[in-house]
């Protein structure tokens, strides 16, 4: 009895060390590749391919910066990337805020249809769309536009369901009727009331929008043609090649597009998730 | 001014008709309750009266204008939401201006309309603070106040109180009370609580199954319940029913006897009786008709007694204020009734007047 206990409790102490263990090595295999970006951003193409491999960072940052701007319009596609995903994000906030909060509260004809027809969207491969997205770009004259990359997206099934999901849970219809006997427009009730209770699904709405449309690469590759129009994802790619890839100018482009959302994440991440509608009712 | 017409007032979803055909003027500073069961359309009816709800029959006149299409803040209402519904991103203060906002009135008028709300229901301190920073009672305070601020003709409360615990529910009661009486505004208030209702409400509308029951002065109706929903709706202990299948029997006969020494003597014969628990006696056994008392409730300043009358399914409650706290279960007793208050009612369970 008193062996059987003693081993048990040891491996209750063992429990613990061995998961930790688990969850740290595996830590380590998520952040090594980004540890190598940011200390391969600061080595030139030689030292990265030296045995051993550099482990801590250099002083090539500069070199591969000016390498960088020097075969891409790097700031530019930059920039690009920043106002496009900008753009899908403000665009994607309104149309799917309006849309999900449409279908949350309101009664209307075919309801029940449209909102199955929205969902209906999600279950199209988006592979599928590749080609019929070029050709509708092509028939409006986008390609080369940068719209071409936000406005199809701005009312999407997921932001739609997902609004919709969170007014249903937490705007009492209550409030709806106070603000409309108070005097406020239909649009006046989105605008100051239920927009403003909306901020956590916006929130993880705008995070997830955000980051899809940085990391957008079929997306660009389908309606974007000259080189100064590429956002970060396909600029980047185009600085491969079998023979001459300048690793360490890739390296140091990859970082800086990383930047962006570390800033957005370290920025967004608590008062997003507390709930705003306690103490609305009751 | 604040009066409320309902003419032939409906409502109906798809097939179903859950308002039918009411017809109640509610006069200018009067408070009006509305009263029932669940489910029985007075909450429908006031939402349509707010304008919440469309009407699908009849006219909705305020101050004798047709508003059965008119936008909800045009029809010269504020409404009292049993959620409260204040704007939680907004302060107190925010909350019950934003009306006043809405109407374009700037912020120093505001701020000053605003301050004689909060002083009229004491909540000047709370005025910077958020919805979810308050206790029930002070939200329901500042919801009244977001109604007042707006000047109504008419004030409607969707059963205000229902969220609070019963001591604040006793002393919000009181406060509307007084309330009403400052302003003199017309108020509609929806309730299922019959306390509330005979507390409050200078008349009652009693709704059964979307049409009304009875409209009345609490008293009225209390004494002379048009039928036997509104004579088992009004009273607690509920008022005790007897059958005619039971005619025989002595209790009948006693209560008939009760009927038959009033003056308005000679009418169509009950087919039903009721009397109230408090308009029944405890009298020594062998006079008045036998009965065992099953439970007694002792509440100190009365007794509820549950009896068992030989013959009759279903027990009698009565209400005695003397001998507290002397009837134990299977106590025989003897049961008499006040001869001016025994009610009659046909067979359709209107009473015989």
């Amino acid at each position: 009895m008193a062996t059987r206990s003693s081993t048990s409790s040891s491996a209750d102490r063992l429990a613990p060390l061995m998961a930790h263990l688990l969850v740290g090595v595996g830590g380590l295999l998520m952040l090594a590749p980004f540890w190598f970006m940011f200390v391969f951003a600061t080595h030139s193409r030689t030292d990265i391919f030296s045995l051993p491999p550099p482990l801590w960072f250099g002083d090539a940052s500069l070199g591969n910066l000016q390498i960088l701007t020097s075969r891409l319009p790097f700031w530019r596609n930059l920039g690009l990337s920043l106002y496009v995903a900008a753009a899908s994000t403000g665009f994607t906030l309104l149309f799917c805020s309006m849309g999900g909060y449409a279908f949350a509260m309101f009664e209307f004809r075919f309801k029940r249809a449209l909102f199955a027809l929205v969902m209906g969207t999600l279950l199209v491969p988006s592979f599928m769309n590749m080609i019929p997205t070029f050709m509708i770009m092509n028939a409006l004259g986008w390609i080369d536009q940068p719209r071409a990359l936000f406005i199809p997206g701005a009312a999407n099934a997921f932001g739609v369901f997902l609004v919709r999901q969170f007014v249903i849970a937490s705007i009492p219809r209550d409030l709806v009727e106070a603000a409309r006997m108070d005097g406020c427009s239909e649009l006046g009730i989105y605008w100051r009331i239920v927009l403003p209770l909306l901020r956590p699904a916006l929130g993880t709405l705008g995070l997830i929008t955000f980051i899809a449309s940085w990391n957008n690469f079929i997306g660009p590759l389908i309606v974007m043609r000259s080189p100064e129009m590429y956002t970060l994802p396909l600029a980047l790619r185009a600085l491969q090649s079998p023979v001459d890839t300048e690793w360490g100018a890739l390296m140091t482009g990859s970082a800086i597009a990383t930047l962006p959302l570390l800033v957005l994440f370290m920025l967004s991440s608590r008062q997003l998730i507390a709930g705003l509608t306690s103490g609305a009712v009751k | 001014m604040g009066q409320v017409t309902l003419r032939g007032i409906g409502k109906r979803y798809g097939s179903t008709e859950v308002i039918r055909g009411i017809d109640l003027e509610v006069q200018d500073g009067e408070f009006m309750v509305f009263v029932g069961p669940s489910g029985c359309g007075k909450s429908t009816t006031l939402r349509m009266i707010a304008g919440l709800e469309s009407i699908t029959a009849g006219e909705l006149l305020i101050d004798g204008k047709v508003v059965n299409t008119l936008h909800p803040a045009a029809r010269g209402t504020a409404m009292v939401f049993q959620s409260y519904a204040l704007y939680p991103h907004m302060t107190v203060a925010e909350n019950m201006g934003f009306a006043l906002r809405m109407a374009g009135i700037g912020a120093a008028e505001r701020a000053r309309q605003v301050g004689r709300a909060a002083e009229i229901l004491r909540i000047t301190e709370l005025l910077a603070r958020f919805p979810r920073e308050l206790s029930g009672g002070q939200r329901q305070r500042v919801a009244i106040g977001r109604a007042i601020v707006r000047k109504p003709s008419v004030f409607l409360f969707d059963e205000p109180l229902s969220n609070l615990d019963a001591a604040l529910r006793v002393d919000m009661r009181i406060e509307l009370t007084r309330l009403h009486a400052d302003l003199g505004t017309t108020m509609i208030y929806v309730t299922h609580d019959q306390v509330e209702a005979m507390t409050m409400g200078d008349r009652i509308a009693i709704f059964h199954e979307g049409r009304l029951a009875q409209v009345g002065a609490p008293l009225d109706l209390y004494h002379r319940p048009a039928n036997t929903f509104v004579a088992g709706f009004l009273g607690a202990p509920r008022i005790n029913l007897i059958d005619c299948p039971s005619a025989h029997h002595a209790l009948w006969q006693q209560w008939l006897q009760c009927q038959a020494d009033r003056p308005s003597a000679g009418r169509a014969a009950p087919s039903r009786l009721g009397v109230r628990p408090e308009h029944l006696q405890v009298v020594p056994v062998g006079s008045g008709v036998p009965a065992t008392v099953v439970m007694a409730e002792h509440l100190g300043d009365c007794s509820i007694l549950h009896v068992q009358v030989a013959g009759i399914a279903g027990l009698f409650n009565l209400k005695s204020v003397r001998d507290s706290g002397t009837f134990a279960a299977g106590t025989l007793i003897g049961i008499a009734a006040d001869a001016a208050s025994v009610l009659a009612f046909d067979a359709d369970g209107r009473r015989l007047a």
